[in-house]
């Protein structure tokens, strides 16, 4: 299972990885959006997770999203938003975006991992 | 004379006719004594000629008379008209024959017939008579001339009793009919005025004449005329007519002729006004005192006084008016109109004149002065201008304010000059005017609203409404145009949508504090609880104190959160409880330079500190102060990762104030994002637009802390070359 983790916050960028690399998963962090572009024309990845806050003056996940499904390999593959944003009307905000599915911060592996798993099959 | 005797074998002398021997050129040869006696002194001579003794309008009669003698004609009679010197037209009937080349001429003066005649003709053609007469035992009818004239029938037509009749309107004929054998039988003359139709369809008046000739009792002939009387009849008709029409019109405007004899007291009143005030028919008069009972109480008194006073007045006519009182009880207006009558001594003996009841337009004209009276009130005091234009848009009406603005502007009182509205309205009120106006004539009401620049420079709002008028007939006469100050309004109506634009704002502020502290909490924590979880598994003690170290940094950032989030929710507070004293800027930037050392060093960046030479003071709260800077200078460490942070404090002693400068080689913040840093909260609106990109609210919170302090906070920033912070405090709040 390869992923692409984009997150600007370097220690959840490292600890997620950690997280999600103990449960077989082959992970590539990138902290910002135009990395993660150059990083999906050059691979490809099972499951892409996008942080939707990604800093000062940077592209955010919601617009990140949008270029990736503009990819014609990413057009169908599972994006997942993985936010601090948490507030009532938020997870349905990001599902309206286009995301596949919403996962707010602090996140909750279980339900995370089962998902990487269902992907899996 | 003794030539002629020769000439002529037989002449008497002794006879009345006249007798003459002429040439036939007219000269006389001879005439006998009669003719002479007639000439008078006029003596014959060579020269004497006929025609000198004829007026010259029967000389060609003469002429003609000679022409057809001459052609061997029998004998010609005429009449012929000669003027002698005696003074007098004299009619001769002339017999003439010719016999050998001479004219023989016998004369008979018939003067006097002919002018009885003459007049005759002159009385028939002036009076339109015409004569006739019926022979009984032949049963003829005979008609002069005249008759077939005025019949306009032709004259050659033999006319007969039946056709006679026939002139006559069928409805009539009976009666006429009927007339006429009573004549025969009873004897009886007649005359009757009735209406034929003539043969050219005319109409006309005829009066008719019969009188019967009777022998041994029985009719044996009828005489008559009969006269045109057509334009006698018509003119009659209209006396009757014009009689009635006086009569109508005096029904009509209910009026009362009276006489009102002064001397005697004694007024005469024509019937149908006696029958309406409930006066008895049985006398001729009232009585002054008694009609005096019938004038309202109320109006006596000045009645009398205006009745002395047109007695006494020079001019002819009587004027007056009161309440009279009517028979079934109701008081009614009268106005009085008449002539007076003197006497010798120009002492007043009669009055007369009409009564004419006015009651009706004495009711409409205190209907006129109620309305009148609830318009000016409803324009004085419903509105705050108000003017009623008639349909060519003239004022008629406008209420004291608007007069008052009319006359200082234009110096004309509408009220009095007669003024169109268009000519003293304000200028930008002439477009909107003629439109609305055409849409009143139309019938219809039509509101706007206007905004003018009042007299004291201020905005104001003006309602004006155009409201049509119309009369019975739903014909538009006036429209009222009425403007109603809504300038209060209108200032509330802003007033409320501000309030509810400032509560969105609010509203939007809460949402976006919330939303911006809740990630900013929830980023650290994921920080700390997947740690937590990896610290369970891991054994590596070098893995172990780096996830400690994460742990430790995650800590720090959601304490500062959430400190921020306290600071922010007291801002309010604190602005009521700042502890003010004397403060050394020097030594709190210097405290705050080195409290965030160890995190310059950390990222190895060059980590400079310039304070004034001088000590700059200033009067204000530390703790806000130290809040502010350290969130400023670790926002400028967060965002840089290599070159050099520099602060920097400068005393600006001559404007009592102190600037202190924070720079950095960091990212850089774009041009669009530079508002938003300090006002993170403050966004476009949660939802599609928003963008998710944070900077914390570390900033934003030194903005608020700065202008708790009375001074400001400005950012100069370069994409990708660094950040300048300047903040400028004032040394005295």
């Amino acid at each position: 299972m390869k992923i692409l983790y984009v997150e600007d916050n370097k220690i959840n960028a490292v600890v997620m990885d950690k997280m999600l690399s103990k449960n077989a998963c082959d992970v590539i962090t990138v902290a910002n959006a135009s990395t993660a572009l150059q990083e999906v024309s050059a691979d490809s990845f099972d499951l892409i997770l996008v942080d939707i806050n990604l800093g000062i003056n940077q592209m955010d996940g919601c617009e990140l999203l949008k270029r990736f499904r503009l990819m014609d390999p990413l057009k169908t593959k599972p994006i997942y938003a993985v936010t601090a944003y948490a507030l009532p009307g938020d997870e349905a905000h990001f599902l309206e975006k286009g995301f596949d599915q919403y996962f707010s911060k602090p996140v909750d592996f279980e339900r995370l991992l089962s998902a990487i798993e269902t992907i899996a099959e | 004379m003794p030539l002629a005797s020769e000439k002529f074998r037989l002449i008497p002398e002794k006879t009345s006719l006249f007798l003459l021997v002429l040439k036939t050129n007219g000269k006389v040869l001879y005439y006998n004594n009669a003719f002479e006696c007639f000439l008078s002194n006029i003596e014959l001579s060579e020269e004497s000629n006929i025609k000198n003794w004829i007026v010259d309008e029967d000389k060609s009669i003469l002429q003609d008379v000679i022409q057809n003698l001459k052609l061997n004609k029998a004998s010609q009679t005429v009449i012929l008209r000669l003027w002698v010197s005696n003074g007098v037209l004299n009619y001769i009937k002339f017999d003439f024959s010719l016999a050998e080349g001479l004219i023989q001429a016998t004369g008979m003066d018939i003067t006097e017939e002919s002018k009885e005649q003459q007049a005759l003709c002159s009385l028939s053609k002036l009076t339109n008579t015409g004569a006739w007469f019926y022979d009984v035992e032949k049963k003829q009818l005979y008609w002069s001339t005249k008759c077939f004239t005025i019949h306009e029938t032709t004259s050659d037509e033999n006319i007969t009793l039946e056709r006679a009749f026939k002139f006559f309107k069928e409805d009539r004929r009976s009666t006429i009919k009927q007339h006429f054998d009573e004549l025969l039988k009873l004897q009886q003359e007649y005359e009757y005025v009735e209406k034929i139709h003539t043969d050219k369809g005319n109409e006309k008046s005829i009066r008719v004449i019969a009188k019967p000739v009777v022998q041994n009792n029985k009719v044996v002939y009828v005489n008559g005329a009969i006269a045109d009387v057509t334009e006698q009849q018509n003119y009659l008709e209209q006396l009757k007519k014009s009689e009635e029409t006086k009569h109508l019109a005096l029904k009509g405007i209910r009026s009362g002729l009276f006489d009102h004899n002064v001397s005697d007291s004694k007024i005469r009143y024509s019937n149908s006004f006696k029958k309406m005030l409930g006066l008895s028919l049985k006398h001729d008069y009232v009585t002054e005192d008694s009609f005096l009972e019938r004038i309202h109480p109320d109006d006596l008194e000045e009645a009398i006084v205006r009745h002395h006073q047109n007695l006494q007045k020079d001019d002819k006519h009587y004027y007056n008016y009161y309440r009279i009182k009517h028979h079934n009880g109701e008081y009614r207006h009268y106005d009085v109109y008449g002539y007076k009558k003197l006497d010798a001594s120009n002492n007043v003996t009669r009055i007369v004149g009409n009564l004419i009841d006015v009651q009706d337009k004495k009711e409409r004209e205190q209907l006129i002065t109620e309305q009148s009276g609830w318009l000016r009130a409803m324009i004085n005091h419903g509105f705050d201008y108000a003017i009623l234009l008639d349909t060519k848009g003239k004022i008629l009406m406008a209420d004291k304010n608007t007069v008052e603005i009319i006359k200082k502007d234009f110096n004309i009182n509408p009220l009095v000059a007669p003024t169109l509205f268009i000519d003293v309205m304000p200028v930008n009120f002439k477009v909107p005017f003629a439109h609305e106006f055409n849409e009143a004539l139309k019938g219809n009401v039509t509101k706007k609203q206007i905004e003018r620049i009042a007299d004291d420079g201020q905005m104001q709002w003006l309602q004006v409404s155009y409201a049509p008028i119309c009369d019975q007939k739903k014909v538009v006469r006036s429209v009222l145009i009425t403007f109603q100050n809504i300038t209060d309004l209108k200032i509330a109506e802003y007033k409320i949508k501000e309030a509810h634009f400032k509560e969105q704002e609010l509203s939007n502020l809460k949402s976006n504090l919330l939303s911006v502290f809740s990630h900013e909490i929830r980023t650290p924590l994921n920080g700390i609880i997947t740690i937590s979880k990896l610290l369970l598994d891991e054994h590596s003690m070098e893995e172990r104190d780096k996830l400690v170290d994460y742990l430790d940094e995650s800590k720090d950032r959601l304490l500062e959160t959430l400190n921020n989030l306290s600071n922010y929710s007291e801002i309010e507070t604190i602005q009521s409880t700042l502890k003010l004293e004397p403060t050394d800027i020097n030594f709190e930037v210097e405290s705050c330079f080195r409290n965030l050392k160890h995190q310059a060093q950390s990222k190895r960046l060059s980590y400079e500190l310039h304070l004034s030479n001088t000590t700059p003071i200033a009067i204000i709260d530390k703790e806000v102060l130290s809040t502010a800077l350290h969130n400023i200078i670790h926002n400028a460490i967060k965002y840089t990762e290599k070159g050099t942070i520099d602060i920097e404090v400068i005393d600006i002693a001559k404007k009592d104030l102190v600037h202190i400068n924070i720079k950095d080689t960091g990212i850089g913040i774009d041009k669009k994002n530079l508002k938003k840093i300090f006002d993170p909260f403050v966004q476009e609106s949660v939802g599609l637009s928003r963008k998710y990109e944070g900077t914390g609210i570390g900033l934003s919170l030194a903005k608020r802390f700065i202008e708790v302090l009375k001074g400001t906070i400005t950012v100069k920033s370069h994409i990708n070359k660094g950040t300048n912070f300047q903040i400028v405090i004032p040394k005295h709040l």
